[in-house]
């Protein structure tokens, strides 16, 4: 019976060897040569998610040309799971770690485990806590905070000065972007244009479908009529909440509505008026400077200091959607 | 041996065992039918007289778009419950699979040909879960929960995992927003499907099979049925309910990616079994799931509509899944007594 | 295999096969063996950073297992619970509440009792099964770690303790794995040596009798759901400790994790045989395979094709597979020539 199961299950192995030596065979005809660095690249997220899909080749693509080896792995933003991987990561004592936290706040003695093993750690996407900074060479991504807040920039520029009553849409509960998100657009309406009221809120989990059940309900909730615009956190849940208004017979043109994207889905919902702005997430300048980043740490081209690399959260409009810069990618 | 003294002999058996079986396993019996009946009214109508807006005809429409993908996928799913083998995990991976195959291959080549190439994958999936649990024996949670990880990782792999949106105008589009009175068409879907399923379980002679091997597998088996038939058979009817319930989730928001079908799996096993149909098999029925689906459906409602957040909802659907099955429990015991 | 052949040999084999069958019958870990063996080879040969760096691969282990082993306890009387990912997510958020480190623990533990008592009333007082209970406590528990730590990471008072906590404590190992064998031993010999614990098995294996031989079936039920409560709250300790913060979505991998552990370990789904020997096997068979597959550097995607494969591959070749098998070969012949 051993035996049965043995063989049975060696002929699994052997898919398994069969996939690890192709992709080994890929990653040599793709790179320069040979590797020159190990590097460990520990995400949250990849081709389980649109935004990790078209974060991931551009990665790839950066880290074949600049003699990175990447080992990959996703932990599903369980923070556990991450932190076992990174316990595997140390272990197998690469050149450098890049870190893309499943939960900011677990991510402390996974920096100094990497600390203690004199392995260089760089943050890709979301920041570190900043008493955990000191801890990570580098940081590359989006100013996640700094969306939501552009995002409400672009708001109250348009409420200017009238009272509005809008319905929110999250990302999905506990996620540290959507917690990010929030808060900055959140914080930035008080501030900067109290004369906006936040009516109803509810996760639409980044997903089109969720966001579209979750906005029409909102808009029974409180009132078609009290209802002067929307915001929500990414692009594909603000065509949920567009199609939903249209729905109803609303004409989403005729409300203030932002998000922060401006993917493939958002981008022409600019131009057509729908959505009146967005924040330019690029996910190729996050994959890519993932790489970029890390290699200048390995060739010492940081002196040491934490190089902070941030992606530039341009606003999109109707003035600009049309631009070649920021043109979609997601 | 004929397909009639087949039939005699498996009816005798379990009944038969029936005494036994009730202690053993306390299964809700005809009461929790009335119980959640009862149950879904109290709500409905509470809601409607606190809850500005319950009642408006936008909002019995946002129910039935929350009611028709999980329903979809809960009526079919409802067969592989009855057959004793707990619950089909792998409709996550089914139904991503049959939304990203319906917008991707129809963007590609067109609607015919993506219908088809997802009908292959349904009845692929249904026949490796069904041979895996009915021929090999295996333990069904965790046969579909491997297909689970291949049909995902495939999936992933081969797509690159990418979001499919489709054309402003098309067939799909235009089935997501169509509307009879309060009515998506995907809820008449639902209604169709649960009416069509409910007769092959009620009236065929597969389905009662699946039921008589859900109750008594060893008694069935003795009975020289097929029981491998049974098991693949009610695999699958999941796989093509998870197909539909692709296809209609995708047409709702005219986009598919590998991420939307999250937490169906226990979803449409709670909606399944809120409508009483006994997880240990044997006794159930389309009608009961297609109840509790609309109960699950008007509770989400409600809290969003209260402006309850992401942990209340959950709290409420756990603690709402408790007592309405705890109220037919109790009152099941008082009427024993 | 050999099996098989004699299968293939026909009605002579009968005899040998009907002990092939009792000797195999009485244990359970026969499939977790095979497939530790197989693992295990593969990876020394492909992996060995898997053996020379086994702290790690011990702690995949214990994270995997922990909450699989007082799983097994409730699944061995033929009961579910579901709600272990949850007890763990809100018992880390309870704990992490709590300004004082150790009032935190004790809370977090207490927690993880209560929960497992009353997942056990509405199993045994009230009567409805433990599949819809604890599938009930799963929403409300995990609804409960969102509302109590207002949908954000809860972070420790004391970070300090927490990292002091990962780090080694006995040679090589963490205060984790030493609690996961700690707790494998408990349990092991709870249910192999302690009367009330080998009660489990005649509960889950036929209820009638066990009420008829005079066994207390409620209480052992009872225990059993605070067993599992309780090591799914200490899971949820040990995790937030190690993490320094309580995330309420953590746990969205434990269940199915731990319930693969379990049924790939021998044990059966509708209770009365197996062991949690078998779980520690299963786990650790599953902890092998995903580090060994991440070190490997294949792509993500195709990591879950292959864990998926093995779990199938594992799940059809049980003993009990390869009779179904032939019952199910014979019946369809059968069938066909009924056509």
């Amino acid at each position: 019976m051993l035996l049965l199961g043995a063989v049975a299950l060696a002929a699994c192995g052997g898919d398994s060897d069969d996939g690890a030596d192709g992709s080994d065979s890929e990653d040599v005809a793709g790179a320069t040569a040979d590797a020159e660095f190990e590097v460990y690249a520990l995400l949250p997220q990849g081709n389980d998610q649109p935004y990790g899909t078209t974060y991931l080749p551009p990665m790839e693509a950066k880290a074949a040309e600049l003699g990175l080896n990447l080992t990959i792995t996703n932990s599903q933003y369980d923070a556990d799971k991450q932190a076992s991987e990174c316990e595997v990561a140390v272990a197998a004592e690469p050149d450098l770690i890049i870190l893309w936290p499943a939960v900011g706040d677990t991510v402390r003695p996974c920096l100094e485990a990497a600390n203690d093993a004199g392995i260089p750690v760089t943050v890709t996407n979301s920041d570190v806590n900043p008493e955990d900074k000191d801890l990570t060479a580098a940081y590359s991504g989006p100013d996640t905070y700094g969306q939501g807040v552009a995002s409400a920039e672009i708001f109250c520029d348009l409420a200017a000065g009238e009272d509005v009553g809008i319905i929110m849409v999250n990302g999905l509960t506990g996620n540290s972007t959507a917690i990010d998100r929030e808060a900055g657009f959140e914080d930035t309406v008080n501030e900067q244009c109290p004369n906006v009221e936040i009516l109803a809120r509810q996760p639409g989990n980044w997903n089109k479908d969720d966001s579209q059940l979750a906005a029409s309900e909102m808009i029974t909730a409180v009132g078609a009529e009290n209802i002067g615009g929307v915001y929500a956190a990414d692009d594909t849940m603000v065509a949920g909440v567009i199609d939903a208004l249209k729905a109803r017979d609303i004409d989403p043109a005729d409300l203030i509505v932002t998000s922060i994207g401006n993917t493939f889905l958002g981008n022409p919902l600019v131009l057509s008026g729908e959505l009146d702005g967005t924040v330019f997430q690029s996910s190729s300048w996050d994959g890519e400077n993932a790489a970029t980043t890390a290699h200048e740490v390995l060739t010492g081209g940081a002196d040491g200091d934490r190089v902070v690399k941030f992606m530039p959260s341009v606003k999109v409009t109707t003035d600009n959607a049309e631009s070649p810069d920021v043109a979609p990618e997601w | 041996m004929t397909d009639t003294s087949t039939k005699v002999a498996v009816a005798s058996q379990p009944a038969a065992q029936l005494d036994l079986s009730e202690r053993d396993f306390r299964p809700i019996d005809w009461l929790a039918q009335r119980g959640i009946f009862v149950f879904t009214t109290v709500l409905i109508l509470v809601a409607a007289v606190f809850i500005d807006g319950f009642a408006s005809l936008a909002n019995i429409t946002d129910v039935f778009n929350r009611a028709a993908p999980i329903g979809i996928v809960a009526v079919g799913m409802t067969f592989v419950v009855i057959s004793a083998n707990y619950l089909d995990l792998s409709v996550v991976a089914q139904v991503a699979t049959a939304a990203v195959v319906l917008i991707g291959v129809s963007n590609e080549y067109n609607i015919v040909a993506a219908m088809a190439l997802s009908l292959v994958i349904a009845l692929t999936y249904g026949l490796i879960n069904g041979v895996a649990v009915g021929v090999f024996d295996a333990n069904a949670v965790i046969v579909t929960l491997s297909t689970t990880f291949i049909g995902l990782g495939l999936l992933r792999w081969l797509t690159g995992g990418s979001i499919y949106f489709g054309p402003p105008e098309s067939l799909i589009r235009s089935f997501g927003t169509t509307k009879i009175g309060p009515f998506p068409l995907s809820m008449l879907v639902l209604i169709l499907m649960a009416v069509l399923l409910s007769l092959v379980l009620t009236r065929t002679n597969f389905g009662f099979l699946v039921r008589s091997y859900g109750s008594n597998r060893a008694a069935t088996r003795l009975a020289g049925v097929n029981t491998a038939w049974v098991v693949i058979g009610a695999f699958m009817i999941s796989a093509i309910g998870a197909m539909i319930g692709g296809f209609v989730l995708a047409a709702f928001s005219n986009t598919a990616v590998s991420s939307m079908s999250t937490g169906f799996d226990f979803e449409a096993l709670a909606a399944i079994i809120v409508g009483g149909t006994s997880v240990f098999g044997g006794r159930g029925s389309v009608m009961r799931t297609l109840l509790g689906v609309v109960f699950v459906s008007v509770l989400t409602n409600i809290m969003v509509l209260s402006g309850l957040g992401f942990g209340y909802q959950q709290m409420a659907i756990g603690a709402l899944i408790v007592t309405a099955v705890s109220i037919d429990a109790l009152a099941r015991k008082a009427t024993l007594s | 295999m050999t099996a098989a052949l004699e299968l293939g040999s026909g009605e002579s084999g009968d005899n040998l096969l009907a002990r092939v069958r009792t000797v195999l019958g009485r244990r359970t870990e026969g499939r977790a063996v095979a497939l530790l063996a197989v693992v295990a080879v593969v990876t020394a040969f492909l992996e060995p950073v898997v053996f020379t760096s086994y702290p790690v691969t011990l702690g995949r282990i214990a994270l995997i297992g922990l909450v699989a082993l007082g799983l097994t306890a409730v699944i061995l009387m033929g009961e579910l619970d579901l709600s272990v990912a949850s007890t763990l997510a809100v018992s880390g958020v309870v704990m992490a509440s709590i300004e004082s480190l150790p009032l935190g623990i004790v809370a977090a533990l207490l927690v993880g009792l209560m929960i497992g008592a009353a997942n056990a009333f509405f199993v045994v007082a009230v009567g409805i099964n433990s599949f819809i209970a604890t599938l009930g406590m799963l929403f409300f528990l995990r609804g409960s770690a969102f509302v109590l730590s207002n949908e954000e990471p809860v972070r420790l008072a004391n970070r300090d303790a927490g990292i002091a906590f990962g780090k080694p404590f006995l040679g090589p190992l963490t205060p984790r794995m030493l609690l996961f064998i700690g707790a494998f031993i408990a349990l092991q010999v709870f249910v192999t040596r302690v009367r009330v614990g080998r009660e489990f098995y005649a509960v889950g294996g036929n209820r009638e009798a066990a009420y008829d031989a005079g066994i207390p079936v409620t209480r052992r039920i009872v225990t059993g759901f605070m067993i599992s409560g309780f090591v799914a709250a200490m899971a949820g300790v040990i995790n937030t400790l190690e993490r320094t913060a309580a995330d309420p979505t953590a746990g969205s991998t434990v269940l199915l994790a731990s319930f693969a552990a379990a049924i790939v370990g021998g044990v059966l789904l509708t209770g009365g045989r197996g062991s949690i020997f078998g779980t520690l096997l299963g786990a650790t068979s599953l902890g092998i395979l995903q580090v060994a597959l991440t070190l490997s550097g294949v792509q993500v995607d195709v990591q879950n094709i292959v864990i998926g494969l093995v779990l199938l591959l594992a799940v059809i070749t049980d003993p009990n597979s390869v009779r179904g098998v032939v019952g199910s070969v014979r019946s369809l012949l059968q069938g066909r020539s009924r056509a």
